[in-house]
């Protein structure tokens, strides 16, 4: 890796700068060179990793586990076709239909699955144009604000306080330029960054500024030296995408169950091409056979199915601001156990808030919620009047113009973050701040800098008649209560004593605690002998007291918990969830938030906490009585993985704090040994190979850097964490509603599959066809399949425990067995009695059906008789085959529309889950009656699709099986409800 | 993932597949107790005996409900097929391809000749009556034998030159072979509207001379008298009337395409689906 940093641009004089990059440090580049050069290199922008190309993409949907069984049905059928053809068999026709049919069936099935996976990505894409970075650029001697992937090598840019590098830049010159290189290097130490070359390694050296590192405070303006894919954090990137992606629990479940389903459709079908032999039908007709089961056998829609109920919770997750790059992480959430959660813009606001104020030796609480509807404290006091004063005045933030109908806290302001913070609240508590400097005209001022670590501002008064100066001040409380002479109460000016001090010092310890960023504030009104109109202050030399001022107050600043996140991080805990902070800020801070919004829960207390409370040294306290534990960095390096495991068992409340993107994977890592399901929510560049290794990835859509979210499976378009509480919850009913789909989808499996072994072994003419079968699995029954992923859930997933990847299996072995051989044989008898039905009343009684079938298909034979001695001809027969292949799939329709309103709820009796709640399957019900109607009355039909029109009591005969189907699994949900435990529930309950 | 997705060596997959047969520490057997097992058991037989109870009941109460003289439906039995004797099917349908210097070629089509008509001996026909009438034999109460219906005679003298009485090889060795055309029966069918149907003969591409044909009994006809069909309970020993055609002239050496269609009201014969449907359709060569 370090091999590869071969760049020698921080060794280089600006003048060599200048001609290797054909650029001026003053002007900036020229406009049409940089056109140029853009065409060259291409955007600064890191490109996604490199994805599968698309057509390895649709070839994979074609080539799963059922479609493959799907194309060796579709090679016998075009086997037989052949044989057959080369034998001159009229009827071969058949086989061809069924081979285009199930080839069609294959690659729409495909088409849809590439098409979803396509739009997911497309809205990823679309999401990501939205946001465009802006920087400030100097080309032809003039300054533009253009779109950071319009940057090129040799651009003369500017950065300031805020900003995020636009690219590699190297560093011409600086005012006090600091950078956050956290996501590159781990340390959360601001990095000064300076013209000179302090290291040969570009990467320790201080006059390289990296691409998408973000400039904290100061101004620095520099020539970029890479950009895009070349940055050293675009080679990071790229090496990182090498990451394999780990296996989604769905696609898991859907892979043990095509295996099984593979598997019994192999096992059915051999079973029966032997039977099939051994009986001494031909070999041909015997791999005929099994060609039929096995599209009988298969669900061939219900991957289908599974796409479209995952991609419908996709577009709702999308709806509260989820977006889901891969559709099957949808689900992932719902089995989550462990949300490894960042703290920075996901739990917390992304933005410095003043929280509190300390004047009048008292401390006052300030309104920290997103939509100031808060209470908010008592203004009357002339101390508060003078404390905003100074902070209204000693501030360099301002409001960028033309937003002044927007709310106050979303207007966007230029300035460091508490100063952002500082000014939103005296806009919000004095109003019209930009007004109010203006009356106070600024005479000089000193910015912020280390080493003072005050700012400072001399202003005239608001009254011309007044000719005084006001000094104001603020920085680190310590600095500014040390030049100061009194004290502010109440209005009144009191010599700072030691008890004052004594209060000051209390209250700063109690702020900081809270793990806050204070700022003391002072002033002091200059003498207008000494000082009068028009005195021209030195900002360099100091001609003007700093020291004996008057302090005002205390203000301190949090980066406050949005207002869901205590509530959605309860609704993890409701939900078996752990919530586990892992960040990068110090532990104080880390601790308070997570204390402030339930991740570390009322009375829980750390080692260290009972340690203070019982006076004891640390060593002696029992561990396992710690509920909660902050873990940081430091302590992390030196621990052995078991030992982060034993503390991860030990203590359910965790927070890692000064954590590096390494710990980070490791935590992860730690957490799946342990059996957790872990999502990892996190929007750095540091994050993304904790995103890429967690079960599922959650970036920020609005923080979130463009590497965090390509290794993400969903983003988080608000950057709320609440969001996360309604994708578990989503989830859960994904996988409540596939089951409840996959049992409805594999029952009609059975009446499809029992009139083959019916017809193999007691040879009576076939009552269903294989064409037939295909209408019901793609055409009829998808929309009601489908319906059930819009019932509500039946009783409160969410505080139930996340499922056991290990134990609750998506198809276990009940749902199977229940679906197969009880509901699925109710159906396949309903289906029989309604065949022979069709049958006698035509004029073929039962008994003589029995054995038919070589007759029956003898086309030479023309005047085969039935039970009443008439004689049917080869045709007549066809057609009174079609209609029992009508009547049996009548039948089976009549049962599903029973099965999809037993599949409503597993445990919860259907009239107490309402019957029309869920109008989608209403409707899909009404759909799927209208449909068969269509198919067997449509002109036509019979010898396009072998459908026939059938007589109305014909639909009447399965009816009372359906009414049993109901009536059976209300009693199954009866004995499952009241006897939770027992073997009826056990056997029964899936 | 990385717990779940453990590659298993194939001894571990074994072990776990022998422990998923016979369990020994909790004493299961492919995942349950012996005593599961059992109840189990029990739970599916009491539920397929419950299913196939009330299958049987439902297939009992439909043979309640069937009327065992007349079918319930004839929705498929609109027209009659026709069919053809001798019926040899070779490659493509129905053909009478025969040598007339060679016995073994035309042999098996005078047997099949004969096996058919042995239905139609005077033995055979000794129950049905004597039927004189030239109308529609309508029977409305069971006067025959045992609760049944009359059933018209039809015996193979009736076909004259085609019976195979006289000429017992029907005319194959002379190259005038007979061909018997059968119409199918269907409960109550009444073909013709009161005019006897009757068997018209034509050659599909008459590029040769045309079909000199000589029908048996006269003018092809199926007499009324054996119309309607009551069904095989109600006339056990009805037979269907027959009508013989004598091809005089064929071509020789060459195929030709032959349509036989019944004519009368109610029979279609251009149901594209059903090529048997009012009308059959055969290939003939005969060789010198």
């Amino acid at each position: 890796m370090k091999k590869e940093m071969d760049v020698d641009d921080h060794q280089l004089s600006v003048e060599d700068l200048e001609l290797k990059y054909q650029t001026n440090v003053n002007k900036g580049m020229n406009s049409t060179v940089a056109g140029e050069i853009l065409l060259r290199d291409g955007p600064n922008e890191l490109k996604p990793p490199k994805g599968t190309p698309e057509y390895v993409k649709f070839a994979r949907q074609l080539a799963g586990g059922l479609q493959c069984l799907m194309w060796v049905a579709a090679a016998i059928c075009l086997i037989a076709f052949g044989i057959q053809c080369g034998q001159g068999d009229l009827t071969s026709a058949d086989n061809l239909y069924l081979a285009i049919a199930l080839i069609a069936v294959v690659v729409v099935t495909g088409c849809f699955g590439y098409y979803q996976e396509f739009k997911s990505t497309n809205i990823i894409a679309s999401f990501k144009n939205l946001v465009p970075q802006q920087a400030t650029v100097i080309r032809d001697g003039d300054k533009f604000q253009i779109n950071a992937n319009q940057l090129v090598v040799g651009d003369l840019v500017e950065i300031k306080g805020g900003d995020r590098v636009p690219a590699d830049v190297r560093i011409i010159s600086a005012q006090g330029c600091k950078v956050d290189n956290s996501s590159l290097t781990g340390e959360s130490e601001p990095q000064t960054r300076a013209p000179e070359c302090t290291h040969e390694s570009p990467l320790e050296t201080r006059n390289i500024a990296f691409f998408s590192t973000m400039c904290l405070e100061g101004t620095a303006t520099g020539i970029i030296v890479n950009t895009g894919d070349r940055t050293i954090i675009g080679r990071i990137a790229s090496l990182a995408s090498g990451v394999e992606n780990e296996k989604t629990p769905i696609a898991i479940e859907i892979e043990h169950f095509v295996d099984i389903i593979a598997g019994l459709a192999i096992f059915f079908g051999g079973t029966f091409f032997v039977v099939a032999m051994v009986i001494g039908y031909p070999f041909l007709k015997a791999m005929v056979f099994f060609m039929a089961i096995v599209v009988a056998y298969v669900p061939e829609g219900l991957l289908a199915t599974v796409t479209v109920c995952l991609s419908l919770t996709a577009k709702r997750l999308a709806r509260k601001n989820c977006v889901v790059k891969n559709l099957e992480a949808v689900e992932t959430l719902g089995s989550t156990s462990v949300i490894c959660s960042d703290k920075t813009g996901t739990l917390t606001q992304n933005r410095m808030t003043v929280s509190h104020l300390w004047f009048d030796n008292q401390i006052h609480t300030a309104d920290t919620t997103e939509d100031q509807s808060g209470q908010s404290f008592d203004q009357s006091s002339e101390t508060w009047r003078a404390l905003c004063k100074i902070v209204s005045l000693c501030n360099r933030a301002f409001f960028k113009s033309g937003q002044d109908n927007m709310p106050v806290p979303k207007r966007i302001v230029i300035g460091d973050a508490s100063e952002t913070a500082l000014l939103k609240f005296s806009e919000i508590t004095l109003g019209n701040v930009m007004e109010y400097r203006e009356r106070y005209k600024k005479a000089c001022e000193i910015p912020f800098n280390s080493t003072n670590k005050f700012q400072l501002s001399i202003h005239e008064l608001e009254d011309p008649r007044d000719p005084r100066y006001l000094l104001v001040m603020k920085g680190a409380p310590e600095r500014i209560l040390e030049r100061c002479a009194t004290i502010m109460i109440k209005g009144q000016e009191l010599p700072l004593d030691e008890q004052w001090k004594e209060a000051f010092q209390t209250a700063y310890m109690d702020l900081g605690g809270l793990g806050e960023r204070v700022l003391g504030f002072c002033h002091l009104y200059l003498d207008p002998g000494q000082f009068p109109r028009g005195f021209s202050f030195d900002t360099e030399e100091m001609n003007f007291p700093t020291s004996g001022l008057c302090f005002a107050g205390l203000i301190s600043m949090i980066d406050p918990p949005r207002a869901t996140v205590p509530d959605a991080v309860m609704k993890c805990r409701t939900a078996g969830i752990r919530v586990i902070m892992v960040t990068g800020d110090h532990p104080i801070t880390a601790k308070a938030i997570a204390a402030s919004v339930g991740i570390i829960s009322e009375g829980s207390e750390t080692v260290e906490d009972i340690a203070a409370r019982m006076r004891i040294p640390v060593e002696q306290v029992n561990k396992w009585e710690a509920r909660a534990c902050v873990v940081n960095g430091g302590q992390l390096k030196d621990m052995e993985t078991e030992e982060l495991v034993e503390i991860l068992k030990m203590h359910p409340e965790m927070v890692f704090a000064r954590t590096s993107p390494q710990q980070k994977l490791i935590i992860v890592e730690s957490c799946q040994k342990l059996g957790a399901i872990v999502a990892v929510t996190g929007d750095g560049v540091n994050d993304s190979p904790a995103l890429k290794k967690a079960d599922i990835g959650v970036a920020m859509g609005i923080a979130g850097s463009d590497a965090a979210k390509n290794a993400a499976d969903m983003i988080l378009l608000d950057d709320n964490f609440a969001s996360i509480v309604t994708g578990v919850e989503q989830g859960r009913l994904i996988f409540d509603n596939l089951k409840k789909s996959i049992a409805y989808t594999l029952t009609k499996n059975i009446p499809e599959l029992t009139p083959y072994l019916i017809y193999i072994t007691v040879s009576v003419p076939l009552p269903l066809g294989c064409i037939t079968i295909l209408f019901i699995e793609l055409c009829t029954d998808i929309f009601p399949s489908v319906s059930l992923a819009y019932e509500k859930a039946e009783s409160d997933i969410m505080h139930l425990k996340p499922r056991n990847p290990r134990r609750d299996r998506l198809v276990n072995e009940a749902l199977a067995v229940y679906s197969y051989f009880q509901i699925g044989a109710i159906q396949s008898f309903a289906g029989f009695t309604d065949y022979f039905t069709a049958m006698a009343q035509e004029g073929w009684f039962p008994l003589l059906c029995v054995g038919l079938r070589a007759q029956w298909e003898n086309d030479h034979l023309q005047d085969l008789q039935d039970s009443y001695g008439q004689e049917w001809t080869f045709g007549q027969r066809l057609y009174q085959e079609y209609t029992c292949y009508t009547v049996f799939f009548i039948s089976i329709e009549m049962c599903q529309i029973s099965d999809v309103l037993i599949r409503k709820t597993r445990r919860l009796s259907v009239f107490q889950q309402g019957f029309f709640r869920n109008k989608i399957l209403v409707i899909a019900i009404v759909f799927q009656l209208c449909l068969g109607c269509f198919l067997c009355y449509c002109p036509g039909m019979p010898n396009i699709f072998n459908f026939m029109p059938i007589r109305f009591q014909w639909w009447l005969v399965p009816l009372p099986y359906g009414i049993l189907i109901f009536v059976y699994d209300e009693i199954r949900k009866l004995g499952v409800r009241r006897h939770p435990g027992s073997w009826w529930d056990k056997e029964l309950y899936y | 993932m990385a717990a779940l997705n453990e590659k298993k060596t194939c001894s571990q997959r074994m072990e776990n597949f022998n422990r998923f047969v016979w369990n020994p520490d909790t004493g299961q057997l492919m995942g349950r107790t012996l005593i599961n097992w059992v109840w189990i058991s029990l739970y599916y037989v009491a539920f397929y005996i419950v299913m196939t109870g009330l299958f049987s009941l439902a297939i009992y109460s439909l043979m309640r409900t069937i009327n065992p003289y007349t079918p319930d439906y004839q929705d498929r039995l609109k027209s009659p097929g026709v069919t053809l004797r001798p019926d040899v099917y070779g490659e493509g349908g129905l053909e009478i391809y025969y040598n007339i210097s060679d016995k073994n070629s035309w042999e098996k089509y005078v047997t099949t000749l004969h096996k058919f008509l042995s239905a139609y001996n005077t033995t055979a026909q000794h129950a049905n009556i004597n039927c004189t009438s030239e109308k529609y034999f309508f029977q409305k109460s069971f006067l025959g034998p045992n609760k049944t219906k009359y059933s018209c005679k039809f015996t193979s003298d009736m076909l004259e030159n085609c019976s195979g009485l006289e000429n017992s090889t029907f005319g194959f060795p002379e190259g005038k072979p007979c061909l018997i055309i059968k119409m199918n029966r269907i409960i109550n069918f009444l073909p013709g509207n009161g005019t006897a149907p009757r068997v018209s003969c034509t050659a599909q591409h008459d590029d040769f001379s045309p079909l000199e044909l000589q029908y048996y009994p006269v003018n092809g006809t199926f007499n009324l008298h054996y119309f309607p069909y009551y069904g095989k309970k109600a006339q056990p020993t009805y037979s269907n009337p027959l009508v013989a055609v004598k091809f005089l002239n064929v071509t020789r050496n060459a195929e030709v395409t032959v349509v036989c269609r019944v004519i009368g009201t109610g029979i279609t014969s251009d149901n594209p689906h059903d090529p048997y449907e009012g009308k059959v359709e055969f290939k003939m060569r005969i060789q010198d």
